[in-house]
């Protein structure tokens, strides 16, 4: 195992630390009521230096993490965590990651990404909870405003998870280029 | 011929197929999850998980307060000399006795808080929320506490604090149960606006206020205004303080007017709740019930509790 794979094989471990942190930590780290997306920040960073193809597996554990410790319906985050990660990986090989705004667009990008799926799903099913065929399984019901959700949670979160990319960034750049595996 | 030993070219099949299983994947957990099939497998993960988000969460509030603690120590050794001479043993029992100090100022409150609801059987827990773990996500506002069904918490009951009402259990597994807080958009409770009589509905809002809407046209409601649960619907018992009127918004061109509520409790800092265990919760009723008939009052809906029990256990 070469030193460079290390991460990689370590990012399973790396994604489930940072759920736990993402629903301990990060409660301490609430600006104007949103906190970090911690496991984002990490998928979308893994996904720039070793590509969406494993990027996406992360974002599928990731998402499993963040949903353990969550109220919404398991399997939400990991759709939209892959999502984002299927778009941030253009930034891999396409764009170069050593241009500063790549990873901050990433970031930014994949948190309305992964922001836009998860209200859309729970808008999904929501509406399929209200329908005749799905009365008999009593679906849990999760109302959220669309707009009032983006405009004060997703537009905010995006903002911090950038923020914070922006410092990560410089140690960003210290990893060497791995090809896609 | 030689075999080709270069790198096999990106294909994006390759990810489609990946992507495509796992989506799959992903939407099978959350199937076999909302049909409540991987109550038994989130329950063992639970087990696990708990005591690892119990020392995190305490880690992460010992780092907190230990910075606070600096913070506040650099300020005073500025002020007064003296405090140089603390030393770091003093140091570390003065914080872990403060936590003490805390949490038993936190169940006196709750203690009174029993005291004068006699008809409240009530059962003290630690918020895990707090001590393992809060919603992980931005979009949701739920928090975990570690009673479970093991020690009969129900989906449904009112959880309170000595501030006012927190929410309902929403998911119970078998040592930790998550509550769907007041906040949440997706939650409802039934209101009354203590003075002005007026009925509403009090919802979460994204922007973490709480909204009290349906408040009907005509009556006058002021600023400053205390909201309490109304008891209608039979969801919550009647009279736990949610919080007070911050804004009036009337437009003559709406069938109801809103209040905006900012909730008595601070959810960012909440440590110790209570659970209503023998409050029946009816989980048909619809969030805004008809305006007749009136419901009985919680007292008498808690027939079966005649005497008062009341144990807190932290």
């Amino acid at each position: 195992m070469s030193q460079n794979r290390l991460p990689l094989y370590a990012m399973p471990l790396i994604i489930f630390v940072a759920a736990l942190l993402q629903s301990t930590v990060a409660a301490r780290m609430v600006i104007r009521g949103v906190k970090p997306d911690i496991v984002l920040i990490i998928v979308v960073i893994g996904t720039l230096i070793y590509g969406s193809k494993v990027g996406i597996v992360w974002a599928f554990l990731g998402g499993v993490g963040v949903d353990l410790f969550s109220g919404g319906p398991l399997g939400i985050s990991s759709l939209g965590l892959m999502l984002a990660t299927v778009v941030v990986g253009f930034g891999h090989r396409v764009l170069s990651r050593y241009h500063l705004l790549v990873p901050l667009g990433a970031s930014a990008i994949g948190t309305l990404i992964y922001g836009l799926v998860y209200i859309g799903l729970l808008a999904l099913l929501y509406e399929a909870a209200q329908t005749p065929l799905f009365q008999w399984i009593a679906l849990p019901t999760y109302q959220l405003p669309f707009w009032a959700t983006l405009q004060d949670v997703v537009l905010p979160a995006a903002i911090y998870n950038t923020t914070i990319v922006l410092f990560v960034t410089p140690l960003l750049n210290r990893v060497p280029e791995v090809q896609e595996v | 011929m030689l075999r080709n030993t270069d790198r096999r070219p990106r294909t994006p099949g390759d990810i489609r197929i990946r992507l495509i299983i796992l989506t799959l994947a992903a939407l099978l957990l959350m199937a076999l999850q909302l049909t409540g099939q991987l109550q038994s497998l989130r329950s063992a993960i639970s087990f696990v998980t708990a005591p690892a988000q119990l020392g995190t969460t305490g880690a992460a509030r010992s780092v907190t307060d230990a910075i606070q603690f600096l913070l506040e120590l650099g300020t005073l050794r500025r002020r007064v000399n003296e405090l140089e001479e603390i030393n770091a043993s003093l140091l570390a029992e003065n914080f872990s006795l403060r936590e003490v100090e805390r949490e038993n100022e936190q169940m006196r409150d709750l203690f009174q808080f029993s005291q004068t609801r006699p008809g409240l059987e009530l059962r003290g827990a630690q918020i895990i929320a707090r001590v393992i773990g809060q919603e992980s996500t931005n979009f949701l506002d739920y928090i975990e506490v570690d009673l479970g069904a093991i020690h009969n918490i129900a989906v449904g009951m009112p959880v309170v604090t000595e501030q006012g009402l927190v929410g309902r259990i929403s998911e119970v597994n078998n040592i930790t149960s998550k509550v769907l807080l007041i906040t949440d958009p997706s939650s409802a409770v039934n209101a009354i606006l203590q003075s002005s009589r007026l009925n509403g509905v009090i919802r979460g809002d994204p922007s973490g206020n709480l909204i009290m809407d349906f408040i009907p046209q005509g009556p006058v409601f002021s600023v400053g205004e205390v909201v309490l649960t109304s008891g209608m619907g039979v969801r919550f018992p009647r009279g736990i303080p949610i919080g007070q009127v911050i804004e009036r918004r009337q437009r003559d061109i709406d069938i109801f007017q809103q209040a905006v509520v900012r909730p008595s409790i601070d959810f960012s800092s909440l440590e110790l709740v209570a659970i209503v265990t023998n409050f029946d919760p009816q989980e048909d009723v619809p969030a805004l019930a008809e305006p007749t008939p009136m419901p009985a009052p919680i007292t008498s809906t808690l027939t079966n509790t005649i005497t008062s029990t009341v144990t807190i256990t932290p």
